[in-house]
């Protein structure tokens, strides 16, 4: 059973050791071929195995385990008959269907040919590379799927059993611009074989996917052509994105100007500042300069007359009115508008413009009251080459600040922007999380660090509140009481129980809250508790304490995450030196302590999710959703709160936790997209109810 | 000599050669007696058949280095009261600010006439004073009253 395991993290490890460092991946190829082979073989001779499975952690229900058992044995054995076209199992000829297969070809006619790495080491690389990524997603899908369908995982529909694909389609368009065109192709192929070994161990119900991951990852090693065979699905909190590179964005650039170039007869570079014009939204640019082609134009500093070719010239009897020279054989250039400047003169303006400014989509002519837009033509042929650079970066810029559907990543130099169809009118239903190459998570709809389960407005509303709150609330909940006539908040500032209201004049007493009149002789002694006055005047106090006390509930324990995800992430950082020494301790591979990490970085995602489940609870209306998704969020915790236990154990007694740990670590991401997914469609599904409006 | 001093020098000559009726512009002189190409000394006529009329109104212009890249400051000296003008006595025009509409082609001459056009046509989108602006947006009478005032203190020299 341990060597299994092994077997598995081995596979593991050489993922996340890939995904750090692709840019090496072909030095490395060959070792890591090497090294994942055992576990091809134990996978192979399945026989071997007697109990492929982690011990199932205490929380966890066992019912799931004992229905997965045997599954994934069986097929494993008998691969011959499968019960759905198991994916990475059987060599093409046999499952690939054909449109599967035309696709294939289709593709490979796309695909660049010489692929420069051997296939296998592609491969094998390409696979651990997916597996890494989707690891934590799949697993705990499989798991989600398991814990909401009471139909036998057997008999689960292809669809359903894939729906952990979608991280992998993700995964792809991520990989795309990373790698060399031929590596790329087989960096498709592979990820598609390899979620299809995923999505065989779900549909045949293995609650080790890690097993799937090794078995599929390593045996499709030798083909690859079955891919794609169902279709993907994403889970319920996961949305469609892509991430772009710069070259990614100047391409869309370039296909949408040639395009309207091409349909309204204009010069390309006139087309792209009519777009820039229109915030590119071309049908309705379109639609408008149909009904008024001039004014369009015109509005757009374009001009309608588009005669002649941009060049400089010497022009007789002329003087330039920016800088009064007039020499005879001064260069001019002037655009279709005719304000005429020295070339100098022209190409300082627009370097003032460019660097100083940080302007490029909108320049106008430098003429007094001339709006006509210097179109990037001019502009090559005025400016040196490094302000072209700059040029082109502010369009870029400014193209993704246009574009709706268009972000920059947040994170500090980073230079990929992320395509994400999410509407801002869905935000309200959708948090919109996604991943840019730079792997910064982070919510398209806001730029905020990735806040799910919780709604952008509400993130906003907390954490304003939390600016505003949190540290005064703890310090009123302590020390102080309201006037129970005007509520006014109020600090105790001598040993006397009498209290007088500074603002409204109350007298009352600080004990019982209660009329001071009332105490009648036995002054400074309160024992009264039995009033009607005081009563009503503690439970006024006592309403308002409780909200104030409830925040602080959800405060506290939001705030205790965020703390507890940076010690851990200290902690992370002290993992590599641990891994090491864990390696002379107790002689295991560096490759073999690997699941340190992979546990860190749950342990990281699961915080950053408990966090924000706090924030979400505090603003919902208690009912019966609510209490199960505090069961979901009690249980995050648990799983999330004992991983952390084991984690910061000695280097000594890791090495023995390492299945524990392992198990943990798969259980907590199982928790996590359970969560998750159950809050998403209930947002989707407008089911939750908010104790406030938003 | 400097892109700067050399258009300035150059505006001077066409500003001798020919200028708008009534208006002044001339650099200043430094206390040890040179010209000052970068201060001008400048005055605007109020127009023809305006409530201006009559009034001369003196400002200075100040010419930064990046000048014309970058627009020059114009000031009344005293400050005038006007909606857009600041209480420091600076003008508040488009095409003296450098992110809106001015163009280095812009010269002393379009901006002086650009101020004498702004007099009696203020801009009540950007307001530069509390005064001329809360009285010519809530009782034209009064503004009216208050600019004729105005004419009187800034007779033609």
């Amino acid at each position: 059973m341990i060597e299994l395991w092994i077997d598995e993290n081995l596979k593991l490890e050489v993922a996340i050791d890939l995904r750090t460092q692709s840019e090496v991946e072909q030095t490395q190829q060959p070792n890591l071929n090497a090294a994942s082979s055992p576990g091809a073989k134990h996978v192979i001779d399945g026989s071997a195995r007697s109990h492929p499975f982690p011990t199932p952690s205490p929380s966890e229900p066992s019912s799931h385990f004992s229905s997965d058992v045997v599954a994934p044995e069986e097929s494993l054995l008998k691969p011959t008959p499968p019960l759905l076209p198991p994916a990475g199992i059987l060599p093409p000829p046999f499952i690939t269907p054909p449109s599967t297969r035309k696709r294939k070809a289709a593709e490979a006619a796309i695909a660049d040919d010489n692929q420069p790495l051997p296939k296998s080491a592609t491969k094998a690389a390409h696979a651990r590379n997916a597996t890494a990524s989707d690891r934590p997603s799949t697993r705990a899908k499989s798991n989600t799927d398991k814990n909401r369908s009471t139909l036998p995982i057997l008999t689960q529909s292809p669809e359903s059993g894939n729906s952990g694909k979608s991280p992998v389609g993700l995964k792809r368009d991520i990989a795309t611009p990373a790698t060399t065109t031929g590596s790329m192709d087989s960096d498709d192929d592979f990820m598609s074989d390899v979620s299809s070994g995923d999505d065989f161990a779900d549909t045949q119900g293995s609650d080790d996917e890690s097993l799937g991951e090794v078995d599929f990852g390593d045996l499709d090693t030798g083909f690859s052509d079955d891919k794609d065979l169902i279709k993907q699905k994403r889970k319920p909190y996961e949305v469609e994105f892509k991430v772009l590179d710069t070259s990614d964005i100047e391409r869309e650039q370039l296909v949408q100007i040639n395009e309207v170039s091409a349909i309204l007869g204009l010069p390309p570079e006139s087309a792209a500042i009519l777009l820039r014009f229109g915030r590119w939204k071309q049908e309705k640019l379109i639609e408008g300069y149909m009904e008024h082609p001039e004014e369009t134009l015109e509005e757009a500093g374009l001009g309608t007359n588009f005669e002649g070719t941009a060049k400089t010239e010497v022009v007789s009897d002329f003087m330039c009115d920016i800088c009064c020279e007039d020499g005879s054989d001064l260069q001019t250039y002037a655009m279709r508008c005719g304000h005429r400047f020295c070339v100098d003169c022209y190409r300082h303006y627009l370097a003032g413009k460019i660097k100083d400014e940080g302007e490029a989509a909108r320049i106008e002519c430098p003429g007094d009251n001339c709006h006509r837009i210097v179109d990037s033509k001019s502009l090559n042929l005025l400016v040196t080459d490094d302000l072209k650079g700059r040029y082109r970066t502010l369009l870029t810029r400014t193209y993704v600040d246009n574009k709706d559907n268009l972000r920059w990543c947040p994170a500090p130099n980073c230079e990929y922007a992320v395509d994400c169809p999410v509407k801002t009118r869905e935000l309200r239903r959708i948090v919109p999380t996604v991943r840019c190459f730079c792997k910064h998570e982070f919510c398209f709809g806001c730029a905020i660090t990735d806040h799910q389960p919780t709604p952008c407005a509400l993130v906003k509303m907390w954490l304003q509140k939390c600016e505003d709150d949190s540290e005064t609330a703890n310090w009123i909940s302590a020390n102080t009481k309201e006037c129970p006539k005007c509520q006014s908040t109020i600090e105790k500032n001598g040993g006397c129980n009498h209290m007088t209201c500074r603002k409204c004049k109350h007298e009352f007493c600080w004990m019982c809250m209660g009329l001071w009149s009332e105490h009648g002789t036995s002054w400074y002694n309160c024992s009264r508790y039995e009033e009607k006055s005081g009563s009503d005047a503690r439970g006024a106090q006592a309403k308002s304490r409780q909200s104030l006390e409830r925040y602080l509930h959800y405060y506290n324990r939001y705030a205790n995450h965020e703390q507890s995800a940076k010690l851990d992430k200290d902690l992370y950082l002290k993992t590599e030196k641990k891994m090491t020494s864990l390696q002379s301790q107790s002689g295991l591979s560096w490759i073999e302590v690997q699941f340190l990490d992979t546990a860190s970085q749950a342990l990281q995602q699961c915080r950053q999710t408990l966090k924000w489940t706090y924030a979400f609870a505090f603003y919902l209306a208690r009912n019966n959703l609510t209490e199960i998704f505090e069961d979901n969020q009690k249980d995050l915790e648990m799983a999330v709160e004992s991983l952390s236990e084991m984690f910061e154990k000695p280097v000594s007694e890791l090495a023995e936790l390492k299945v524990d740990i392992l198990d943990k670590t798969a259980y907590c991401n199982k928790r996590r997209v359970i969560l998750l997914s159950d809050t998403a469609e209930n947002l989707k599904n407008g089911e939750w109810s908010f104790n406030i409006e938003w | 000599m400097s892109l700067c001093q050399n258009r300035l020098q150059e505006e001077r000559k066409q500003w001798r050669r020919d200028h708008p009726f009534g208006f002044v512009a001339k650099p200043q002189r430094t206390a040890q007696g040179t010209l000052d190409l970068k201060r001008w000394e400048c005055a605007v006529p109020g127009k023809k058949d305006t409530l201006w009329e009559g009034g001369v109104y003196k400002l200075d212009v100040i010419f930064p280095d990046e000048y014309p890249t970058k627009p020059p400051k114009c000031k009344f000296t005293p400050p005038l009261f006007h909606p857009n003008v600041y209480p420091s006595g600076t003008v508040c025009l488009s095409i003296l600010n450098e992110e809106e509409a001015w163009r280095p082609a812009i010269t002393i001459r379009q901006i002086l006439l650009g101020i004498q056009d702004l007099l009696n046509d203020p801009n009540p989108e950007s307001p530069a004073q509390a005064d001329a602006y809360n009285l010519f947006k809530k009782d034209r009478p009064a503004y009216e009253r208050r600019v004729r005032q105005v004419v009187k203190e800034n007779p033609p020299m």
